[in-house]
């Protein structure tokens, strides 16, 4: 019985660090971009991948009970509510930005048929390589 | 979860206040970016963050004490921040639209205005 007692905390341990590990990827991400829509995306690994990792390696460690059951509810119910909340403050950073150029590639195709491209103006004098 | 084994007890106890206090630096951190941000949406982002941090430390927290109705605030937190960082973007898209409209109305007016002079 003791050795399976041991594997249930260097499991649960492990997948725990796997998260905080998660978590320090999704901070090092939000401080390194430069815009929002890119520290968005360094942002919501965490909110689904590294609570998802935490709150696995906790089920693990509190074994068979009711509260794994109730830890299992709070991880669906994050798989649920992110994207959505993500693609929320997507739009409204797209709805409220006035000066879009200034800050993405952006494509239109115009009545002739004719391809016009918009690039950052502070990246306009590099040679072609955009972000 | 009762362990009988004395160095098991404490191998739990260290690892659990380990990752409490990593993620308590790392609330600090997205407390800073939240302060830093320079858009509105960054803001919200980071409140986003500092709530899933926070779920994480009451989950630790109510396996550590063993005490199952923490994991009940775990679930209403949840919920409860989710619905905050909805309302959040709804609200700042209203104020924008209601600061257009207005910023259209004063444009109109003083165009309205210099034909008046004129």
């Amino acid at each position: 019985m003791e050795i399976i007692e041991w594997l249930q905390f260097l499991l649960g341990s492990a997948l725990l660090v796997l998260g905080l590990l998660i978590f320090l990827i999704q901070m090092v991400g939000v401080f390194r971009f430069k815009y929002v829509l890119n520290r968005m995306h360094a942002a919501a690994m965490g909110d689904t991948l590294g609570i998802g990792c935490c709150l696995l390696g906790l089920i693990v460690m509190s074994g068979f009970s009711f509260t794994s059951l109730k830890l299992l509810l709070v991880i669906i119910f994050l798989w649920f509510s992110s994207p959505v909340s993500s693609h929320l403050i997507a739009r409204l950073e797209v709805t409220i930005d006035e000066e879009k150029e200034q800050h993405y590639k952006q494509q239109e195709i115009t009545a002739d048929g004719a391809v016009v491209t918009r690039v950052p103006r502070a990246r306009e004098d590099e040679d072609g390589t955009v972000f | 979860m009762e362990n009988r084994i004395p160095v098991l007890e404490q191998a739990y106890e260290v690892v659990f206040v380990t990752a409490l206090v990593i993620l308590a630096i790392f609330l600090m951190l997205s407390l800073i970016r939240a302060i830093i941000g320079p858009r509105v949406a960054d803001r919200i982002v980071a409140i986003n963050m500092m709530g899933t941090q926070t779920l994480a430390i009451i989950a630790i927290l109510a396996v550590m004490k063993h005490e199952g109705y923490l994991v009940d605030i775990c679930l209403i937190y949840a919920m409860t921040s989710f619905l905050a960082v909805i309302v959040l973007s709804k609200v700042y898209m209203g104020v924008y639209r209601q600061r257009k409209e207005e910023r259209a109305g004063q444009e109109k007016q003083k165009e309205e205005c210099g034909y008046g002079n004129h």
